[in-house]
């Protein structure tokens, strides 16, 4: 079974050139280019800059990179908090014994998963969100209150964008902890109640650390992808010709702009440089964290 | 204690059906928009179910914008992006899960640390890698960048679907001498069938549904997918074209939600057997 040779080389080489072309060499390049002054009228010729464009990114503030930085973590921090809070009560609801219908209710709240994440966003900005005919203002106006411009502010965009990416993010996590909630054998809870055990002892003391490990990797990956959300950001606030005025850059929509809107590519470059050592870093010290979980 | 029981288990149900309302107001209100006959929008006796039923919208979509043409170009990107991917990343993943190799071990951290890089923080390099190359405005350029992009996914995912497969099945086939081809034809294929759905849908629901790389890459209007064709649609004139746009959201959702809801059931094993464990 585990001879030597050339073989798993040539089965992994269309893998590797694919990812080395479209993804290592990209990264490579960018790289370089963040060295140097590469703008829309430096195309052809850039100029080298040392770490210009990083010492910009880092030590000048009004950059605006540190205050995108922390509002990311900000928005990663909030949007697990809640997700995994109000998916597990959700799937623990599900598990109710008599409850009928679950199969039904689990079925109607996988649909936000399912459809295209760009037209639901663009649903919620269009349908919800809007000033004059959005719903939201709709009932509000029928409530006698005065409608809200839900995304022309900074915190109320956030928040507004922090409900939508629950809506589109909840699915995947009530499956994922419903599933490992069906894991766990009935029979602990049954001897635990025997025993006397609250609610709260029996959720310290039996669910987190049974359904810890088969949640991990799924909370990671949705770490990792809460922080390099762009499409909800960006598609609600931010996008070319209808801005809203709301500045809740994320690190991500921040470099994008940098590079598509204001074509200050070598800034940009620099910027992408220290988002992806801040994910390496984290992604080291999660993987760690991830194997003593399996062990 | 019986009364109680139906009395929280009937709180519960309410509770239940709130909640998927929640979950299918927007689009239950762009349904109601689409088929209204337009412009009570505005007016604010508006409600969810239309007054006036009409198709007027769809047929707009439908006859009055490239819809087919995008459409093909749809079908087209994807179905060749989720054939040459699954290729490509079955060999592969078969090769880190079964081989013991020199470079084993590193290749799969590095293909860990390299998935943490946002692919939309190197459009810019790529454009200018395909520029050159003469790929962009092409669908070689696009198909290689959404393979590229899904490529380590579908290895990690395949990969620790395999390790879930018992080697002593294969040893058997071994001995009967069969070589590595014959043992993924038909012994590992059927088995990871699961994973190797989800890994396929998962990649062509991220081809089908990805607009940013699409209207970057392509610059003509002809050439766009549905994806790109209805941010297009949005980008220009969307307060005008909102019941157009709901009706096209709507169109371009179907298929995704069919295929997702078929492929439900194998949607827990075939995607979370992956993980990021070793």
């Amino acid at each position: 079974m585990k001879k030597k040779g050339s073989r798993p080389y040539l089965y992994l080489t269309p893998s590797l050139v694919v990812i080395g072309l479209i993804v290592i060499f990209p990264i490579l390049y960018t790289g370089y280019i963040s060295l140097t002054n590469m703008n829309i009228y430096h195309w052809f010729h850039p100029e080298f800059v040392g770490l210009q464009n990083y010492a910009k990114a880092i030590f000048v503030f009004d950059s605006g990179f540190i205050s995108a930085l922390l509002r990311t973590v900000l928005w990663t921090v909030i949007n697990m908090v809640l997700q995994m809070v109000i998916a597990y009560i959700i799937a623990v609801l599900l598990n109710t014994e008599g409850l009928r219908a679950h199969k039904l209710y689990k079925t109607i709240l996988m649909f936000p998963w399912a459809m295209p994440g760009y037209v639901s966003i663009l649903l919620w900005k269009m349908g919800m969100f809007n000033n004059e005919y959005g719903l939201l203002n709709q009932w509000l106006g029928k409530l006698g209150l005065n409608g809200v411009r839900w995304l022309d502010g900074n915190v109320s965009a956030f928040l507004s964008c922090t409900l939508v990416n629950l809506w589109l993010a909840l699915p995947f996590m009530i499956m994922i902890i419903d599933g490992a909630l069906q894991s766990v054998d009935k029979s602990y809870y049954e001897s635990a109640t025997l025993e006397g055990a609250g609610f709260f002892t029996k959720l310290r003391k039996i669910t987190i650390p049974l359904v810890r490990p088969v949640i991990a990797p799924a909370v990671v990956i949705t770490i990792f992808t809460t922080f390099k959300q762009f499409d909800i950001i960006y598609l609600l606030t931010q996008q070319q010709g209808s801005k809203t005025g709301a500045d809740i850059h994320t690190v991500i929509t921040y470099t994008y702009e940098k590079a598509f809107v204001t074509n200050n590519y070598g800034y940009s470059a620099a910027v992408s440089v220290i988002i992806f050592l801040l994910l390496i870093l984290f992604s080291v010290f999660t993987n760690k964290e991830l194997k003593e979980g399996y062990r | 204690m019986k009364c109680r029981k139906r009395i929280g288990l009937f709180f519960l149900n309410i509770f239940f059906i709130l909640i998927c309302l929640i979950c299918l107001v927007p689009v239950l209100y762009a349904l109601g928009i689409s088929l209204n006959s337009h412009n009570d929008l505005l007016s604010s006796n508006f409600s969810l179910i239309p007054k006036d039923l009409t198709l007027e919208n769809y047929r707009c979509v439908l006859f009055e914008k490239p819809f087919f043409l995008w459409l093909k170009n749809s079908l087209i990107l994807s179905v060749f992006t989720v054939l040459i991917s699954i290729l490509v990343a079955v060999p592969g993943a078969y090769a880190l899960s079964r081989k013991r190799f020199h470079g084993r071990k590193t290749i799969l951290n590095l293909l860990v640390l390299l998935n943490a890089f946002p692919a939309i923080l190197s459009m810019f390099a790529v454009y200018r890698i395909l520029k050159p190359l003469g790929l962009v405005n092409s669908f070689t350029g696009l198909i290689l960048i959404y393979i590229g992009t899904m490529a380590i996914f579908g290895l990690w995912n395949m990969k620790g679907y395999f390790d879930t497969i018992p080697e002593e099945i294969e040893e058997a086939g071994e001995m009967d001498g069969a070589g590595d081809f014959q043992l993924i034809w038909k012994i590992i294929l059927p088995l990871a069938r699961p994973s190797i759905i989800v890994t396929a849908v998962m990649i062509l629901i991220y081809v089908w549904n990805e607009y940013i790389f699409a209207v970057t890459f392509i610059t003509s209007s002809s050439k766009y997918t549905l994806a790109a064709g209805l941010y297009a649609l949005q980008a220009t004139d969307y307060t005008r074209n909102w019941p157009v746009f709901s009706a096209a959201s709507l169109l371009v959702s179907i298929p995704v939600l069919i295929i997702f809801f078929c492929i439900q059931r194998y949607m827990t094993s075939g995607l979370t057997a992956g993980g990021v464990k070793e």
